[in-house]
Parts: C-alpha cells; sequence; structure tokens
C-alpha cells in the first residue's frame, strides 16, 4: 500500500522499500542474532560491523526495537547459560580463574554489541525506559551466573577459603582475587556488598574473636599488642591489594572490635605486664602500640587515661603522704620532679603528647600535692636549697629548667599564699645571711612568680631586694662620714628593711655589749639625720658577728657567731664562768634562742668555744657556763652555726600556720566587700562560690572562714542581712 | 519567544531564584528602533535587541566608552535584555575587564544575582565547538591543565609524559566500561613546551593557523612529537591558543597576554593578533573597579569567536579544510572496484596537503575526510574507527603509508557531503527538498541529532507550498525519525485542515498504517502502551496527538472535549473504513493489471 501511495510523490520512496517485506524483521534479527552467537564464539572477524549496525538501526527506526531489544536478552541468556555451565564444571582450583576468563570475554562481547546496537542504545531505550545495554549485559550476568545456585556459594567459599589461607601465612594468587573482586564491583557495590563482603566481615570477626582468645591467653601485654598491630596492617593491605577501598573501614573495624575494644580490660588490667607495669618500666614503644592501638576504638583512650591517672595519684599518694620521705624536703620535692619528668617522657614518646592526657596528668599532680599540707613549705626549702648553694657550677640555661621546673609544681599548690609566706622567710635568711649563689637566678623567679601570680603576689619580694640595695648605699655613706672618727671600734654592718616587706617577729631587742651600742648609736645619728620621720628599731634576731678570740695557748681564731651568740661571748670577755641565769640576765635574750645559742657554743664538737657543767646534752637553767681555755681548732677561722631546724619544728609550724590564716582573713574580707559592692544583694551561697573563684589563685578559702568574715562584716556594718530572706545580704555604702 | 515569560518555565533558570516579578523593569523601556546594540542595551528595547543579535552583532563589543552592551542594561537594571545579552554569549566572568565592571555596574541585588548564575554556567559552544573541545579536553595530557587549574597538585606528571614517550597516549583499564564512551580521539601530535605536554590534531592546527600548516608539510611531517625548548615559549599561552582552535573561546590570564600576542605573530592568526594586541594595549590601562587588588594573573581575558571576523572563525577554517579535501576526491574510476569489496582497503596515500587521514567510500564516490572530526561529531564514526579490531573492519592491518578505507552502503554521495559538511561547519546550505528525507535518514544513522534540527529548519518553508499528500507522508517520516518540528507542523496543518484531508485518499490510507489511538481519554497524554511505536520520549501515539490538535483547533467548550474526542475517533474510524475498501478496490484493480 505504501508503494501505492508513494507512486503520486514525485520523492523517491528510499527507505520504505524494507517495510514491504512482512519477514523484514525476522530476517534481519536473524543476522544479528548471528553475529551475537559468533561474537560469543570468538568467531567475529567474519562480520562486517557496518552492515550489522545499519541493519539495527534499519530495526529500530521502523518500531521493530522491541523485537530487538528482546531478542537481545534471551540470546545473551541463553550464552550465559552455557557459559554459567562451563564455569560450573571448572575443577577446583581452576573455578576462579575460569570464573576470570568468562567474565573477560563477556566483557568484550559487550562491548562490540553494544557498539552494534549503538542506535538502540541512543533513541529506544531512554525513550522506553529499559536498561542500556551494558549496564543490561552486567545484570544478566550477576543474575545468571554470580546468583546461579551452584556458583554463589562456590564463588564466596573460595573467595574466603583464599583470604583464610593468607592469614593463615600461605601465599595465594592476588591478582585473580583481585580481578574477581573488580567484577563484583563493576556488577555494582550492592552486588559486593552481599554476595562478598558481609560474608567476609562477618568470617572475619569470628576468626579474630577466636585468634584473640588464643593470644590473650599466652601472651603477655606487649606481645599481643604487637601481634594485633601485625594483623590490623595485614588487614589494611588486603584491601589495598584486592579488595575494594570502601572495605578497609570496616574491616579494620572489625579487626579493632574482636582484638582490641573486646580485650581492652583484661589488656590494660594485665598482671605484671599491663599497663601499670609499662607505666613504671618505662616502655615507651609498648606504650606507643598501645595508645595507636586503643586509639581506633571508641573510650579506648579514657580507659588508658583512667588507669594511668589513678597509677600516678597513688604512686603519688604513696609519696607526699609517706613520713619518711618528707624527712627530707629537698629530697621530697626532687621525687616529685622525676615522677613528673617521668610521665612527660611517657606522654611525649608514647601517647602523642595528648592534651587529654598532659591534662589528666596535670589534674592527677594537683591531686596529690595538695594532699600534704606541707607541699608549699617542702617546695620553697627546695628552692632555698637550690638557691643557696645547689645551683653552684650551673649554667645559666640549667638553672632557669630547674627554676621552670619548680614553677610548674608551684602551679599545682592550691595554698599559693602559704607558699608566698614560706618562700619570703627563707628569702629574708638567704639576702640578710648574703648566702645566695646568684642574684640573678633569685630574680629570674620572681619574674616567673610575677607572670604566674601578679604583681601584688611579689611586690613585697621585690622591696626585699630594692632594701638590700638602699642599704649598702646607706652603709657606704655612713662609713664615708664616719671614716676619721670610727678607729679601731667594731665595723657596723646595718641593713634597713622597710617594716612590712620583710618577715620581721617583733622580738624584744636584746642588750647589746656597750662596744656595738656606741657603733649603734652612732648609725641611728647618722641615718635619722639624713631620713627624717623613720624610726629603727634593731633586729638583733637576724644578726651576726665576726669575733677574733684568743684561746688559752695562744691561739687565735675569728669567730663567725650570730649577734646572740655574740652577746654571750663578749660576756666572757670579763668573767671565765657565768651561770645560765647570769646569762640571761645581762642580755636578755628570749629563753629559746638563747637555749639554742648556748647549745652551738658548748655543745658541738670542734666549735665548743664555751665548757658546760654538767656535760650533758641540753641546757638546762642551773647549767653553768666556762670559757673553754683549751679549745683547739686546725681551722683560723670558724663558723658557729646557731642550732636551727631547717624545717620547722611543731610549733613554729602552728605559727606559720595561724600567721597564714591571720593573712587570709583581710583578703576573704576584700574579696566579699569587692564582690557585694558590685552586686549589692547576693545570697550566701553565691558570695561564698564567688569569694572561692577569686581567690582560688592564691588558696582555697574555707567556707566557715568565709562565714566569720561575713558576720564580721555585718558587726562592722559593710553588709546588712535581709529582714526577709535571712540568707540575702546586702551591702551597705 | 517575543514573550518574556517563557523564561520562567525554562529549565536554564533553575539556577536563578528569580520569580517572573523580578523581571519588571525597574526603570522605564524605551524603543529605540534605528539603535545600536548599547542603545538598545541600555534602553532596554528587547525587540530591537534581538533583532540585532539575530543578524549577527558581536555582543562583546566595546564602545568608544570601553563598554561593552551588557554593561548598559547592567547599569539600567534591565533584567530582560540582561539576560539576552548572556544567553548569546556576553561574558560577566568576574576577573575580567568587561564582567568586572558589570558586576561593579550592577544596579541592583537581582542584576547581580543574574550575572552570578550566567559567570558559574559559561555561554554553550556551539556543536561543533563543543564536540571539538570535548575531544581536545579528553586527551590525558591536556585535561591534566584544567584539573591544575583547578587547584590540583598533580603527581602523575611524570607518568604522563612518559606515556608520550613511546609516541602513543595509551589508554589504560580494560575498554568494557563506561568510560569508553568518555574515551574520545587520540592525538596525532603532541607538543612539550616548558616540559609539559600539549596534545592536538594536525587537521586543526592546520586550519587555524598557517603555520602550523606550513610546518606539517614540511618539518613536522613526520613527528608525532615536537619538543619546544626556547624559554620564552609560554606553556599557558600555548596552551590557551590550542583550546582557542578546538572551541573557538579563548580564555587566558592577563600575565599570559603578551606571550600570546607573540605566538600569534608566529602562527600568523592575524584577526587574533589584531584583537589581542589591541587588548593588550588596553588591559595596560584598564582600570578595573571591583578588583583593584586582584594582581595579573588572576585577572583573565576571555574572546569568543563572534569578535573575529568571518574567515577566522572555527567553521570558516574548517570549510576551507573540507573544500581542499573535496577537490582532492578521487571518483571511482581511478579504483579497482574489486578492492573495496572488503569494506576495508587502503588507498595509497597520496602526497597531499589536505592532511586526509580516512577515506570513506560512498555509493562509488570516495571522500577524503579527518578522522578527528567525524569521530568528535559522531559516536557511530568514533566506534567505527576505534573499536573494530574484532570485526571483519579490522582483519587487515593497514600498511604503512596508505589512507585506511571505510565503506558505507545504503547512503547516497549527495546527502553524504551534505552530511559531512554540516559535520565540519555546523552549516547547511542549499538543501534540496527532495534530499531531506535522506539527510534525516543519515543524521540518524550517524547519531548526528542537530543536523535532523538543522534539516528542517530548510525544509519549513518547503511545505508551505505541498499538497495534502505530500505533507502525509512527511508526517510519517517525521514520525519516524522523530523531527519534531516537523511533525508539529503537520499535525497543526492537518488538524486546522481536517476536512481536507479526510478527502484526501492518502490520508485515509495513512491511517490503515498507523497505530489505533487510544481509547481512554486519560492516556492521551502518557505513552501509548503499544510497543515499537515511539521512537522518541516526547512523542506520543500519531493519531492521540493529532486528536488533541484537532480539539485545540476547533476550539471546543471544556465540558465537551470528551465528547467532541468521541465524535473524532468514530470519524476517524469511518476514514479508515473507506480506506479499506479502497485498497482492495486498488488490489483487485491491480490484480487485473
Amino acid at each position: 500500500m505504501s508503494t501505492q501511495k508513494r507512486r503520486n510523490f514525485q520523492i523517491e520512496a528510499f527507505k520504505h522499500r524494507v517495510v514491504v517485506d512482512p519477514k523484514y524483521a525476522e530476517k534481519t534479527w536473524n543476522i544479528l542474532e548471528h553475529a551475537i552467537h559468533e561474537i560469543y564464539n570468538h568467531n567475529a572477524s567474519g562480520l562486517s560491523f557496518e552492515e550489522l549496525y545499519r541493519n539495527a538501526y534499519n530495526m529500530v527506526l521502523h518500531k521493530f526495537g522491541e523485537k530487538l531489544y528482546s531478542g537481545l536478552v534471551t540470546t545473551m541468556t541463553m550464552h550465559l547459560r552455557e557459559i554459567s555451565k562451563s564455569i560450573e564444571d571448572a575443577q577446583g582450583g581452576s573455578f576462579l580463574e575460569e570464573l576470570n576468563r568468562k567474565w573477560a570475554d563477556h566483557n568484550k562481547a559487550l562491548q562490540m554489541i553494544r557498539d552494534i546496537l549503538m542506535y538502540m542504545d541512543r533513541t529506544f531505550i531512554p525513550s522506553t525506559h529499559k536498561t542500556p545495554v551494558h549496564a543490561l549485559g552486567l545484570n544478566l550476568w550477576r543474575d545468571n551466573i554470580i546468583h546461579s545456585s551452584n556458583i554463589q556459594t562456590r564463588l564466596l567459599n573460595t573467595l574466603l577459603d583464599l583470604v583464610q589461607e593468607e592469614r593463615t601465612g600461605e601465599i595465594i594468587d592476588r591478582w585473580l582475587v583481585r580481578n574477581v573482586i573488580m567484577m563484583l564491583m563493576d556488577l555494582g557495590s550492592a552486588v559486593y556488598q552481599e554476595d562478598f563482603e558481609k560474608h567476609f566481615l562477618n568470617v572475619s570477626a569470628n576468626f579474630y574473636s577466636v585468634e584473640s582468645q588464643q593470644f590473650i591467653e599466652c601472651c603477655d601485654c606487649g606481645d599481643y599488642l604487637k601481634k594485633a598491630e601485625r594483623r590490623l596492617n595485614e588487614e589494611m593491605e588486603r584491601v589495598s591489594q584486592y579488595l575494594d577501598p570502601s572495605s578497609e573501614a570496616k574491616i579494620t573495624n572489625v579487626v579493632e572490635k574482636e582484638m582490641i575494644a573486646n580485650h581492652m580490660h583484661r589488656l590494660v588490667h594485665m598482671e605484671n605486664s599491663g599497663l601499670v607495669n609499662m607505666l613504671v618500666d618505662d616502655k615507651y614503644e609498648d606504650l606507643g602500640r598501645m595508645y595507636s592501638l586503643f586509639r581506633r576504638v571508641p573510650d579506648g583512650l579514657s580507659l588508658i587515661r583512667d588507669v594511668m591517672t589513678s597509677h600516678i595519684r597513688d604512686t603519688g599518694r604513696q609519696l607526699v603522704t609517706d613520713p619518711e620521705k618528707a624527712r627530707n624536703p629537698v629530697d621530697f620535692v626532687q621525687r616529685l620532679l622525676d615522677e613528673k619528668d617521668k610521665h612527660d617522657k611517657i606522654i611525649s614518646m608514647a601517647f602523642n603528647n595528648d592534651k587529654t592526657f598532659q591534662n589528666a596528668l596535670n589534674s592527677s599532680f594537683e591531686y596529690f600535692i595538695n594532699l600534704n599540707p606541707r607541699s608549699p613549705e617542702f617546695i620553697s626549702l627546695f628552692v632555698d636549697e637550690k638557691l643557696r648553694k645547689g645551683l653552684k657550677g650551673y649554667s645559666e640555661e640549667d638553672v632557669e629548667v630547674v627554676l621552670d621546673k619548680v614553677m610548674m609544681l608551684f602551679r599545682y599548690l592550691q595554698e599559693k599564699d602559704v607558699f608566698e609566706k614560706y618562700y619570703k622567710q627563707h628569702l629574708a635568711k638567704r639576702l640578710l645571711s648574703g648566702k645566695t649563689v646568684s642574684d640573678d637566678a633569685e630574680r629570674s623567679l620572681i619574674v616567673k612568680l610575677k607572670t604566674e601570680c601578679g604583681y601584688q603576689f611579689t611586690s613585697k619580694l621585690e622591696g626585699m631586694f630594692t632594701d638590700m640595695k638602699t642599704s649598702q648605699d646607706t652603709m657606704q655613706g655612713f662609713h664615708a662620714s664616719q671614716a676619721t672618727n670610727l678607729g679601731d671600734g667594731p665595723t657596723l654592718v646595718v641593713q634597713v628593711l622597710t617594716t612590712g616587706s620583710w618577715p620581721t617577729q617583733p622580738s624584744p631587742a636584746c642588750n647589746l655589749p656597750a662596744e656595738i651600742l656606741g657603733v649603734c648609736e652612732k648609725f641611728r645619728m647618722y641615718y635619722l639625720g639624713t631620713h627624717t620621720g623613720r624610726r629603727l628599731s634593731w633586729q638583733t634576731n637576724m644578726g651576726t658577728a665576726d669575733l677574733k678570740a684568743t684561746f688559752g695557748k695562744g691561739q687565735k681564731h675569728e669567730l663567725n657567731v650570730s649577734t646572740y651568740q655574740m652577746c654571750i661571748l663578749m660576756l666572757f670577755n670579763n668573767a671565765d664562768r657565768l651561770s645560765y641565769k647570769e646569762i640571761e640576765q645581762a642580755t636578755e635574750i628570749p629563753a629559746s634562742d638563747l637555749k639554742r645559742s648556748l647549745q652551738s657554743l658548748a655543745l658541738i664538737k670542734g666549735k665548743n668555744v664555751l665548757r658546760k657543767e654538767p656535760m650533758s646534752k641540753d641546757i638546762g637553767e642551773d647549767d653553768a657556763f666556762f670559757f673553754n681555755d683549751k679549745f683547739t681548732s686546725k681551722f683560723i677561722k670558724l663558723k658557729i652555726n646557731t642550732v636551727n631546724a631547717q624545717k620547722e619544728s611543731e610549733p613554729e609550724k602552728q605559727e606559720t600556720r595561724q600567721r597564714v590564716e591571720e593573712d587570709r582573713k583581710p583578703q576573704v574580707e576584700a574579696a566579699i566587700v569587692r564582690i557585694m559592692k558590685s552586686r549589692r544583694v547576693l545570697d550566701h551561697n553565691n558570695i561564698v562560690a564567688e569569694v572561692t573563684k577569686q581567690l582560688q589563685s592564691r588558696f582555697l578559702p574555707n567556707p566557715v572562714v568565709i562565714k566569720k568574715r561575713i558576720e564580721s562584716l555585718i558587726e562592722r556594718e559593710f553588709l546588712e542581712r535581709d529582714k526577709v530572706d535571712r540568707k540575702l545580704y546586702r551591702y551597705l555604702a | 519567544m517575543s514573550n518574556p515569560k517563557p523564561w520562567t518555565i525554562d529549565s536554564d533558570l533553575d539556577g536563578i531564584d528569580l520569580g517572573p516579578e523580578d523581571f519588571k523593569a525597574s526603570i522605564p523601556l524605551k524603543k529605540v528602533p534605528a539603535g545600536d546594540v548599547f542603545e538598545a542595551a541600555r534602553a532596554g528595547d528587547v525587540d530591537r535587541l534581538r533583532y540585532l543579535i539575530e543578524s549577527g552583532v558581536n555582543v562583546n563589543a566595546r564602545d568608544q566608552w570601553d563598554s561593552v552592551a551588557l554593561y548598559y542594561a547592567c547599569l539600567a537594571g534591565h533584567l530582560d535584555a540582561a539576560r539576552m545579552l548572556l544567553e548569546s554569549g556576553a561574558i560577566c566572568s568576574e576577573h575580567t575587564f568587561d564582567g568586572d565592571r558589570c558586576h561593579y555596574a550592577a544596579l541592583n541585588l537581582k542584576v547581580r544575582k543574574l550575572l552570578k548564575a550566567f559567570e558559574a554556567r559559561p555561554p554553550p559552544l556551539g556543536a561543533l565547538q563543543s564536540a571539538l573541545r570535548e575531544t581536545f579536553l579528553g586527551c590525558r595530557g591536556n585535561r591534566v591543565y584544567l584539573e591544575e587549574s583547578d587547584g590540583y597538585v598533580l603527581a602523575v606528571w611524570e607518568d604522563i609524559s612518559m606515556d608520550f614517550i613511546d609516541g602513543l597516549p595509551v589508554s589504560r583499564g580494560p575498554l568494557s566500561n563506561d568510560e569508553s564512551n568518555a574515551y574520545l580521539f587520540p592525538s596525532d601530535v603532541v607538543f612539550f613546551v616548558q616540559g609539559r605536554p600539549v596534545e592536538a590534531h594536525r587537521v586543526i592546527l592546520s586550519a587555524r593557523s598557517p603555520f602550523f600548516k606550513k610546518k606539517f608539510e614540511t618539518d613536522w611531517k613526520q613527528r608525532r612529537e615536537v619538543r619546544f625548548s626556547r624559554e620564552k615559549l609560554s606553556y599557558h599561552a600555548l596552551y590557551s591558543l590550542i583550546h582557542f582552535f578546538y572551541s573557538d573561546r579563548l580564555e587566558i590570564s592577563v600575565d599570559n597576554m603578551e606571550d600570546l600576542v607573540r605566538i600569534c605573530k608566529v602562527c600568523k592568526c592575524e584577526g587574533l593578533h589584531r584583537v589581542l594586541e589591541k587588548e593588550v594595549i588596553h588591559q595596560k590601562y584598564a582600570e578595573y573597579k571591583a578588583l583593584k587588588d586582584v594582581d595579573n594573573s588572576q585577572k583573565r581575558f576571555i574572546l569568543q569567536a563572534l569578535s573575529l571576523p568571518e574567515p577566522d572563525r572555527l567553521s570558516s577554517a574548517l570549510h576551507r579544510i573540507l573544500q581542499g579535501s573535496l577537490a582532492k576526491q578521487s571518483c571511482e574510476g581511478e579504483l579497482d572496484v574489486d578492492k573495496c569489496v572488503t569494506g576495508f582497503e587502503a588507498i595509497k596515500m597520496t602526497e597531499s596537503s589536505d592532511l586526509a587521514d580516512v577515506c570513506i567510500k560512498v555509493d562509488k564516490r570516495i571522500f577524503r575526510c579527518h578522522q578527528v572530526i567525524l569521530a568528535s561529531r559522531s559516536e557511530y564514526f568514533r566506534a567505527r574507527l576505534f573499536r573494530m579490531t574484532n570485526f571483519l573492519e579490522g582483519k587487515y592491518s593497514l600498511p604503512v603509508r596508505t589512507l585506511p578505507l571505510l565503506e558505507e552502503r545504503d547512503l547516497s554521495a549527495e546527502a553524504f557531503e551534505k552530511m559531512i559538511e554540516y559535520m565540519y561547519t555546523d552549516r547547511l546550505e542549499d538543501i534540496d527538498p527532495d534530499q531531506a528525507e535522506e539527510m534525516f535518514d543519515a543524521a540518524s544513522r550517524y547519531l548526528l541529532f542537530p543536523l535532523k534540527r538543522a534539516v528542517a529548519d530548510v525544509l519549513l518553508p518547503h511545505l508551505e507550498m505541498v499538497s495534502p499528500a505530500e505533507l502525509c507522508h512527511w508526517l510519517i517520516l517525521s514520525d519516524m525519525y522523530g523531527v519534531l518540528k516537523i511533525r508539529e507542523y503537520c499535525l497543526d496543518l492537518i488538524a486546522c485542515n481536517f476536512e481536507t484531508f479526510a478527502e484526501t485518499l492518502e490520508f485515509r490510507a495513512m491511517l490503515l498504517t498507523l497505530p489505533p489511538p487510544s481509547g481512554d481519554s486519560s492516556m492521551r497524554t502518557t505513552l501509548p502502551s503499544i510497543p515499537g511505536t515511539a521512537g522518541n520520549a516526547e512523542q506520543g501515539n500519531l493519531l492521540d496527538d493529532l486528536r488533541e490538535k484537532w480539539l485545540e483547533a476547533e476550539a471546543a467548550e471544556l465540558d465537551k472535549r470528551d465528547e467532541s474526542a468521541a465524535l473524532f475517533d468514530k470519524r476517524l474510524e469511518m476514514l479508515m473504513l473507506v480506506a479499506e475498501q479502497e485498497r482492495s478496490t486498488t488490489a483487485e484493480h491491480l490484480d487485473d493489471d
């Protein structure tokens, strides 16, 4: 009919002759079907691409697209069935190879078929929403080969067996496995996940669960970690070699869970090789491994951190509460520093300088250092020791290092004001006795304290240094003015100390010998002449004196003694025997000081310039003292120390503590007033919280103390209680 | 398209969240019937602007105040005009001088939004240009440049240059994957500049630059690899130039422009040279408004081929090449006919300057063609030229220094000639309506879908004068080849003059060959269920579409639509009955003969 229709046109019916043949579609399809067979049989070199393409094109053009498409599906399915059979028939080890070879063949054939059917791919398929040829080929392969019942499980088992073999140390054909895995990925990641990865992960989990159980029974912690690390690396390498990269996170997750997370606590607490032992033995390598492995599992690091913290607290507590160790403060502090160094090194070498670990370390130190209320005193003593003699011969950098470490300990202290108190005392002693090794070191420490705690903290300390300097100038001026009329009287060196800056206790002045009193009076005249409106009082308990003494056989010695001792000795210029009472009356030295001075003059071997009767160890009120004629010493110069304990005695401690408490009162009050001034009205709990916050850089105020201070302020009418709510305080301006 | 509204349903607008109300003019529009493109843009006279653009005005030209038309449109806030200019390829990239000024001048946020949207999506290239650009970028060595400019640090560099040492850029991995579609035509010459490769195809370079043409005929004739050792030659400049050769779009940083000018001079690209020389001077004194702190390496210059004289554009250049090839074309007489039977025979590579690297035998004529162009434009040829090793065509390996010969059957030489002309130039001239059918066939077969539209454009005026019988023929054809423009036209015409057609014998005969319309009215707009009827996703059942058109043409009341539709279906059934009778009588009549 169409021929007839077109007879009327001048246009030549170019394409339509094919339609005339009712068997056209059948014939053309037969040609194409034959071609597909030939392609699958590796026999395509006789096929003309141009002709096949043209035929496929014409079929689609004349609306036989559906026939072409369904024909393609049937033919390809048929071939894939055959392939499936030949793969199933493959024996044992050749199974994978056969599969791989057939896959390559199929891909090649698919490419050729796609080229032939390109027109269908471009027009018919999108308009009818069918699967494109390439994807169709993959889907058919998936359904007919991979999901065929005989192949699916066999493939899975073969792959899993190979992996298992490799895990047990055998060598497998990785290239082949990789190709098969890539095939699964080409078929879509869902196929890979469902048909391989899922099972792979399950099997791996079982494997590692059993293996880790074995390991943990027979290995110590370090070895176990080594093995776990090796397994982890093996799995990562496996993924990079022949699995899909997306599996890496999953498989490492399995290993982490089975090998580490499940045995985490047991590993950490393992006897003789657990974390604590590693810490004690400084096993950096093992610790580092533990850190990097545990970091991979949830809560792993916090477990390590907790165990480490409790270990440090325990050892720290033992350290600070051991009364044996507390006997030698320098040693005590040195131990703390060593402990800190040790753990710092562990954290930097093994724990990757992890901030949370550093914080844990710091909080542990803070915890146990403050367990011992004498820590501030000890630290100050340690500094004292170092600055007196310990630092002799150190280079400037080394000094800095030591001071920095001390500052670090200082930061852990809660009662910084106690430290300040002790530090002031010790510093005063150092300065007055001229014992300090290096002014630079002293100043450097002051600067550090200043940066740490602010100007207020160190202003008095700095005042002490200024006094020392001014005194030097004053003395120069004094000697210059007295140069003519001093003659050969005693030489006086005075340090003028500003009241308040120094930890002076008002002590009753003793009676100085007349010779000294004269010079003192001259100095007083001189000083008050240059500075009006000041008052000088003598701190005889802190001075020293150099005496020249001649003994029985004419041997001469120079004695370096304290002012008190000087007073006592000067008495013996006029008498050979004096009773304790006589000495006490003549000098008016406080009893405790007097006893100590006498002790050091009479009872220390080699320095016993006085003789006591009776010869007992202690000084009694009824004792009598004689000038020791027979005293000999091979040294010309002798230093007679007053017996004074480096550490404070119990009553002194109480006293210091009391003074600290006393000092705290105004600070607490000032803080309360500051707070109330800005807030006007506040309830009790909030005041306590705020005061604590304001003062904690210096000390931790006791709530009871705060309450007392509030009451005192109410008494003095700075505050009043609210009339309705008794818990509220109001500020009265 | 005289109505600006269609833009709102335009899929292009997806990226811009401007509603139709945003397109209301913020400044009163004026008409400037005699104005130039600048005046039209400033006045917002969209009609004038459309006329000017259609007549081929260069939208990126600057006036005596160094301003482009887009600048005026932005300054005055004429969104319509600005959009039209941008769609016609006006440059608004931020780091260019013109783009910078437009952004700076933008009257309000809406204008700025529009500019941003188009900046992210440069104006589309023509079919030819984009196909060749893809081929160019498909070469591994060239892709590197793009990735690099995206901020990648390239570790694969060594690797790539290793590939080129033995001269063949080999593709890796199995071709079986989907990537094979992206795998395009490999280059036949590689330049190394400052140690980095630029891959290219001889014929394109020869077409665009007399310098390269001469070199390829003489010094570089046998070479696959050319190394430039001169330090002065800039890689970026050369890359930009060669990219321009393929895509007709030049993009270069201001820093490299002087290098490019030098290269252009050597390459004898005179038109481009002239424009660039002027631009270099301009850039020296150009004052960037918004980009004061940006240095020259970040500033760019973008040039569309529209700014160049006609002969300097890609299609003209390839047209010249094609003319050269056609002139040398051998005729069937010179060849041994028997040799062609195998379908992939070789003919001696004659010492010629047309650089043809493949011969195609169609209907006893032999065309000398260029593989790169065929492969870039048609997926069919790409497969045919590359993946034939397993078919009959790939059985014989080619002797050296001969041209491969392909044979295409079932096609006339005239149609093929027109087709390759289109492939080379994107242009179609002097199509005989008689040829149109075959052209549709060629366009479908070689997967050159834009060609269908081009042929349809030529054919449409002709259809105004054809008889109803012939129109039926075209309707069938356009339905088969999926030429929507013609199909719509025919359906409209038939629906409007239904009675005339009902009386036409051919129309009735045609009805019998068509699949029946779907009865269900709800099915009208959906895809037909009968297999094999649809050639294209947008194409429904022909008779369903006809009914829709008829209902529209008859302007039936909405509530009576279903009734009218039933009426129409009845009418069709009757016509088919008549046709059946006519057929049997004709058959008898024929039998009698």
